[in-house]
């Protein structure tokens, strides 16, 4: 709150000279020390850079722990030494023990999601691409901006750290339902791994609010000269939707979590009643396990949202400059955009049609989930009707956003038996929903982070990543994604319950020893494969071939205004003034359009 | 960092929409409270609330320094700067003052042997606990803000001009008092 | 040893990918990087092609492997499972038509609107025809899947038929407990403090209520053919769900909050035998909510037989409460497993 008198004070008191305002600002002169310029940075591409290479980190340790516990699924007989080499009494005999599984499949879905997939999709992209695409030198607060990375970091280290207690992680789904996430007695990992879940958590929700603050206030407030909402690339839009979401649903999931930490800490009944676990018969009345999971999903839908919009935005945005043509429907895109976020936070209870809710209540919540899938839809014919006579650049960024559009189309219409709550009596909790959300959400959105990783990559190094190594990733992924997921929904149809650890002893369910065989074999390659990625990227920041232009994809937005290496305040002169939206690609004969090129007299309109 | 070029249309300074948002924010975890509370106030085992006397004298301490923060803010576009100071430093005292009357309060229902937290605890008296607890934690937050500056404002070297950060931090302090004032409303109609 | 293999294998292809790669880097180069980029887009577009192809072999085919595991082959072993398969078929056309379309759609056109330096780009901005079209024929559609599903929902999901059989059935780390509620059809209330596994009370039934005298505790469920049950689900601990996939139903168990479904079956164990050709076939419980470690292996057993098979079985079944009240009388050795213990003080 006082960060702009420090601001003042410290342009008062260090500069002599005269530091004029927006047109002329000229911050490399400032001293900046290793410390200013790359831990403690308040420079919003250089925090992006944070994220992402957090967020990488994250998902590695995620992805392994998913070839961990495939492992045990596909190999369910097997002994690996090398496990109890590395992971001691987790891995006796070689063989993952059921703890060890369930601490692996809660912590790998708490990552991804969480760590990955919201701070490494949001955080990054956010934090990159808003200032320069709407043209403002930073955000509206760079202090804030700067304090969201640390609190991400911070979570990390607790989260961190949580692996590696005596009695594990947290180990009840990554959805941590009470009471067994609020008993010790009930499970090892709800003793202090769960403690630091809700701490970690807890320093995450701060990260994402205090980023989603920045990113709504300065969309909202900062645009340059003639940018109206209108003229908005549709990234800005979706990265602006998801913020809104953010804002408004974590402090339910942070108030769920902290009557959680009450139960387990200061023996409430907020949520237990009526409990005897391992033949202790606990004093706890009036306690509702309901009550959590409606304050869980109040969050936990619009959370897939947070995941996939920013992904939406990135696809619609690589999509249409590399088909050369405008972004087909970008009123209806917006308004397809805003119709998904309303209705994200009206649709939460579709993960409880079991729980024994009212039928009413499980009704209303059927209605309003298939109609979400509308604006979906919406959105999907607009991509396509995007690349019909196009002109298609297949930079590896475009496979990305190609390949986005299938996993969505998968994976979308799998929600549409889900929604349906005659169906979900059927389905809920078997691998039909595992697939669905890995399709949809996990694979899909990380397209959408491909696709924008490969096509700002020159923005944020000045360099390309290779595009051979690329290519190869995507088909790899593209193809492997399909081959583990794919066969995941006849698992569902067999009612195969998720979250086991062993099937072979069950009657009805171990049909499948092979393709769950199979299924871990792709999982591993797929695992290899993106080591390929990490590899091209952290290798092409030093040694990729280097950019010649400023402008490498011929894209009509402000970013590819910027110098090639963009310093502090992103324009070395004034900020340029726009003049038409962001999608003029192949307007009167012409490549493309940028936006702050002036209309000419003998324009067409559109 | 100005980094608001000079041609916005400025409706607003992006500082206090940035707070806005943020108010909104922490609405919501209330509201998420709130309706936890309704909720299972409508299930069996409801203990009725009792409001310590304590929580009423909070409330007109808090609604007075609602009052200091007005104060302090005119006293600042007036450049009247020790009164400035001063209504900033009451500002902060009144805050903790109001967190020690919470303190008071919860320790007088534990002596009339109404637990709180643990065995034999209801969940009416659980929820006041943690609601007013966090709003004690967002209130402290402003407090903190008061007393930087406050400790800021003595530094005779440096000259501010700039309203916003004392305007901020009054709005945040009137949001902190109305959510208070609704919080003791909504204990005591909905006990 | 193979894991050393496996990993020098990985480590070699990654080395020649990567060398691939560079290498490619100086072609491009040398060759000039319009041309390079001609050749690559061919590349993937071809690509494109083939993987539409081959994916939708691969649909197939994982269908020919994979249809034949899944329930779809066996008629559902409920009557409301009947709906559900019914409402399964039916979304199963729509989004199977939506699906093919669009996959097809979109893989063709990134192969037919290749990069060609013949063709422009068309410039097609909006039309709001198309949005009104493809908001409007999705919304009927979908209509149409939310109309039959919730007419089966409230089917499935309204009280139970005046003379259902009840069966409680309790889940807790890491079984379940069966109790009927005898000839007086009513089960005797329970109080979670009286539980006791090794006194005989492991479900905490309270003894003072009368019509908990002639309730009968199982380890299994035994159901009569075509007669309707109604399930009373509790939960001891934590959050549990009894599964029963072949019914297609599930709901869950939650600790303090009692849930119910209801449905008839309509083949008995043995007819299902025949009918899936699986003489090891038993209808099966899964708990289908992450309850603890143990999770995997919460099975429970259904038994649907003839009215005669059901009595007899009943028959020889000793209400639990007079075991009890029989071994108050005559001090015996507990015997068995429980992790039981005895009514706890709380030491928190």
């Amino acid at each position: 709150m006082s960060e702009a008198t420090i601001q003042g004070q410290s342009v008062i008191g260090k500069v002599a000279h005269d530091h004029g305002h927006a047109g002329h600002h000229e911050h490399d002169h400032h001293e900046e020390s290793f410390i200013s310029k790359y831990v403690f940075s308040q420079d919003h591409k250089m925090i992006a850079k944070q994220f992402l290479i957090t967020g990488m980190i994250w998902a590695i340790i995620g992805g392994l722990f998913s070839v961990l516990f495939r492992l045990q699924l596909g190999y369910p007989d097997a002994t690996f030494p090398f496990l109890e080499d590395i992971f001691g009494k987790w891995a006796q005999g070689g063989k993952i023990s059921p703890d060890f599984y369930y601490a692996l499949v809660t912590m790998h879905g708490t990552i991804l999601v969480f760590f990955v997939l919201t701070a490494g999709l949001s955080g990054t992209f956010a934090n990159l691409l808003i200032p320069l695409q709407i043209g403002a030198r930073d955000m509206a607060s760079p202090m804030l901006n700067m304090l969201s990375y640390w609190f991400f970091f911070g979570a990390s280290i607790v989260m961190f750290a949580s692996l590696f207690v005596q009695t594990g992680p947290a180990a009840g789904g990554w959805t941590i339902y009470p009471p067994l996430s609020a008993l010790g007695q009930a499970s090892e990992g709800s003793k202090i791994g769960m403690d630091l879940w809700l701490v970690s958590m807890a320093l995450f929700i701060v990260s994402s609010l205090l980023g989603g603050l920045n990113y709504i206030s300065t969309i909202l407030n900062m645009r340059t000269k003639g940018l109206s909402m209108t003229r908005l690339p549709l990234t800005v839009w979706a990265l602006f939707f998801t913020a809104v979401l953010g804002v408004l649903s974590f402090p339910v999931l942070l108030s769920g979590a902290i009557l959680l930490l009450f139960d387990r800490n200061l023996g409430t009944s907020f949520y237990l009643s009526d409990i005897v676990v391992k033949g202790e018969i606990l004093p706890n009345e009036g306690g509702s396990a309901i009550l959590f999971q409606h304050l869980f999903w109040f969050l936990g839908h619009p959370e897939v949202y947070i995941i996939l919009l920013p992904a939406m935005g990135m696809v619609s945005e690589v999509m249409s400059v590399n088909a050369r043509k405008p972004i087909f429907g970008y009123l209806a895109m917006i308004v397809s955009l805003f119709a998904i976020t309303i209705l994200a936070f009206l649709v939460w209870a579709h993960h409880m049609f079991v729980t024994g809710l009212n039928p009413f209540l499980g009704a209303f919540f059927v209605l309003l989930t298939l109609l979400i899938a509308i604006p979906s839809a919406v959105k999907v014919f607009n991509w396509l009707t995007t690349i019909w006579r196009g002109n298609l650049r297949f930079t590896p960024a475009m496979l990305y956003a190609i390949g986005f559009v299938s996993l969505f189309i998968s994976g979308g219409l799998t929600g549409i038996f889900l929604g349906n709550s005659t169906l979900d009596l059927h389905l809920h909790d078997t691998y039909f929903v595992v697939a669905h959300f890995h399709i949809v959400m996990g694979v899909a959105s990380f397209f959408g982070m491909f696709a924008g990783l490969n096509h700002w990559f020159p923005k944020m190094y000045g360099r390309y990543l290779n595009n051979t190594m690329a290519y190869i990733h995507f088909w790899i992924t593209f193809v492997g994604a399909y081959l583990i997921f794919w066969p995941m929904h006849y698992q569902g149809f067999a009612g195969m319950p998720r979250r086991y650890y062993d099937y072979s002893n069950w009657e009805s369910f171990k049909q499948f020893i092979e393709l769950n065989r199979f299924i871990s074999t792709v999982a591993m390659v797929v695992f290899a494969a993106q080591l390929l990625l990490v590899f091209n990227f952290f290798y092409s920041i030093f040694k990729g071939r280097k950019l010649k232009t400023e402008n490498p994809w011929g894209a009509a937005t402000l970013e590819w205004t910027t110098p090639i290496n963009p310093g502090h305040g992103n324009w070395p002169g004034e900020i340029p003034e726009v003049h038409r939206w962001a999608y003029d690609y192949g307007k009167d004969g012409r490549e493309f359009i940028p936006q702050n090129e002036p209309v000419g007299p003998n324009e067409s309109h559109h | 960092m100005q980094a608001v070029s000079e041609q916005q249309r400025k409706k607003i300074h992006p500082h206090k929409f940035t707070l806005w948002v943020a108010i909104g924010s922490i609405l919501m975890m209330f509201a998420g409270l709130t309706s936890a509370y309704i909720v299972k106030r409508a299930q069996a085992n409801w203990a009725l609330l009792e409001i310590p006397k304590a929580f009423w004298i909070s409330t007109v301490v808090i609604l007075a320094s609602s009052l200091t923060t007005y104060l302090a803010q005119k006293a600042f576009k007036e450049r009247q700067m020790l009164k400035y100071r001063q209504m900033l430093g009451i500002t902060a005292l009144l805050g903790l003052a109001f967190l020690i009357l919470q303190i008071v309060g919860f320790t007088a229902l534990t002596k009339q042997d109404i637990k709180l937290v643990g065995a034999g605890s209801n969940a009416s008296f659980s929820f006041l606990l943690a609601i007013a607890s966090l709003h004690g934690a967002h209130l402290l937050g402003g407090v903190i803000a008061f007393f930087v500056m406050y400790v800021r404002s003595r530094n005779a070297k440096i000259r501010s001009y700039n309203p916003v950060p004392i305007e901020v931090a009054s709005t945040y302090w009137h949001f902190v008092d109305l959510l208070w004032i609704y919080l003791i409303l909504f204990f005591s109609v909905m006990k | 040893m193979s894991g050393f293999f496996i990993l020098a294998i990985l480590a070699l292809a990654f080395l020649v990918v990567f060398q691939i790669a560079k290498a490619s880097e100086y072609v491009s180069v040398l060759k000039g990087e319009e041309k390079t980029f001609l050749q690559n887009n061919k590349i993937n577009a071809f690509l494109f092609i083939v993987f539409l192809v081959a994916g939708l072999v691969g649909v197939w085919y994982c269908n020919e492997l994979y249809y034949g595991k899944t329930l779809f082959v066996q008629p559902s072993a409920s009557d409301h499972g009947e709906k559900i398969d019914k409402m399964m078929w039916i979304t199963l056309a729509v989004t199977g038509v939506v699906f093919f379309m669009t996959q097809i759609m979109l893989f063709w056109f990134a192969y037919k609107y290749q990069y060609s330096e013949k063709r422009k780009a068309y410039y097609y901005p909006h039309n709001n025809k198309w949005e009104v079209l493809w908001t409007v024929v999705p919304a009927i559609f979908l209509t149409v899947l939310v109309g039959f599903g919730l007419y089966y929902w409230f089917g499935i999901t309204k009280e139970a038929p005046q003379g259902s059989q009840v069966v409680e059935i309790t889940g807790k780390q890491f079984n379940w407990l069966v109790r009927y509620p005898g000839k007086d059809a009513v089960l005797g209330r329970k109080n979670y403090r009286l539980t006791n596994a090794s006194d005989g009370n492991a479900l905490g039934v309270d003894w003072e209520d009368a019509s908990s005298h002639d309730d009968i505790e199982a380890s299994e469920v035994h159901l009569v053919v075509n007669k309707p049950v109604k399930f009373v689900i509790n939960a001891q601990d934590v959050i549990h769900d009894v599964g029963l996939p072949h019914f297609r139903l599930k709901m869950d168990a939650v600790p303090g909050i009692p849930t119910t479904i209801w449905f008839t079956p309509k083949y008995t164990t043995a007819e299902m035998k025949k009918i899936t050709g699986n003489k090891d076939f038993v209808y099966e419980i899964s708990c289908d909510q992450m309850c603890g470690s143990g999770h995997y292996s919460m099975k429970g057993i259904i038994v649907v037989e003839t009215q005669e098979e059901y009595n007899a079985w009943l028959a020889d079944k000793k209400p639990q409460y007079v075991t009890v009240m029989e071994g108050k009388k005559t001090p015996v050795a507990v015997a068995d497993s429980a992790t039981a213990k005895p009514i706890a003080a709380l030491s928190k």
